[in-house]
């Protein structure tokens, strides 16, 4: 088993306070800094990038550790949000980034509770295996909000 | 390599601290046996549980079943992997974890105790004991294991 994986992406000064990125799984987008620090709105910024990293990464570990856990998963949606903290010195950090993802799953009444425990430890798991939040020194929160169905719910 | 407070011997690597209680025997898929008057217990060595991830579920052996050394006597499936784990001895299963269906983390969280898997009553115990590994040694064979994946 390798021991490491290298990724890659590629940024271009585009003129102005512009950019064009391209993705190392393909993409190619634009983007600025936030309006509020002298950017462009409607384009990728790096603080959206940031906190969508973490969602997302999360969010495919929750999907492959549902799987593993052997859950009915009916639907996922997570916002995601990051505070950003202004030092004295001016410089600036994510100090925090919150995800509150609303997930239902689909159960026989019969193991209700047994699914209810196997959701929990799939989030655990989800955190606990995801690269991207392993990799970030912001403190990382997660508020799920989590709904059980029976049966009969088709999935969305 | 060194004996913590409870008298395991146990090493680190990188961050990961790996403990083997010195009264198991150990074989060398990483399961450990525990004597306990006519009947052996049978459980996961800590390496095996912290190197393959957290357990969604463990599927063991029906009790009164007839195993001989090699046969499989649990399934196992992590957040990361799926593996068998072969009897260390020959025996007849005489009893199981029933807790492992509802609670299979136990096996992460206590590999020595409550994680333990099955108890067989074994068909030559003084033969099957002796070829299994002191704790020591299976900490040397699991360094070696760990060492040379943290190198490939």
């Amino acid at each position: 088993m390798p021991r490491t994986a290298t990724y890659h992406t590629t940024v271009q000064w585009k003129g102005e306070h512009r950019g064009r990125i391209l993705m190392g799984n393909g993409p190619e987008m634009e983007f600025s800094a936030p309006p509020d620090a002298q950017g462009h709105a409607g384009v990728l910024t790096p603080e959206d990038a940031f906190v969508a990293a973490v969602n997302t990464c999360v969010m495919m570990m929750f999907l492959w550790s549902a799987e593993r856990f052997k859950l009915d998963l009916v639907s996922y949606e997570c916002l995601g949000e990051g505070t950003k903290l202004i030092e004295l010195d001016r410089t600036e950090l994510f100090t925090q980034v919150l995800l509150r993802p609303r997930i239902v799953v689909r159960a026989d009444e019969a193991d209700r509770d047994g699914a209810m425990k196997r959701l929990r430890r799939a989030i655990d798991s989800a955190v606990k295996y995801s690269l991207v939040a392993n990799s970030i020194k912001s403190k990382l929160v997660l508020e799920p909000e989590i709904i059980i169905v029976p049966q009969a719910v088709p999935a969305q | 390599m060194a004996n913590d407070s409870t008298g395991a011997i146990e090493f680190t690597i990188d961050k990961f601290i790996f403990r083997f209680p010195q009264n198991l025997r150990y074989s060398r898929d990483g399961l450990w046996v525990m004597q306990e008057g006519s009947v052996l217990r049978i459980g996961i060595a800590d390496f095996v549980q912290q190197r393959n991830g957290d357990i969604a579920f463990a599927t063991l052996i029906p009790a009164e079943t007839n195993v001989k050394a090699g046969d499989e006597i649990a399934s196992i499936e992590t957040v990361k992997v799926n593996f068998s784990l072969p009897s260390p001895v020959s025996g007849k299963v005489v009893e199981i974890n029933a807790s492992l269906q509802n609670s299979p983390e136990l096996i992460n969280l206590e590999p020595y105790g409550k994680g333990w898997l099955v108890a067989l009553q074994p068909a030559d115990p003084e033969g099957d004991l002796g070829a299994l590994m002191t704790a020591e040694a299976y900490s040397n064979w699991a360094r070696q294991l760990a060492e040379a994946e943290m190198r490939s």
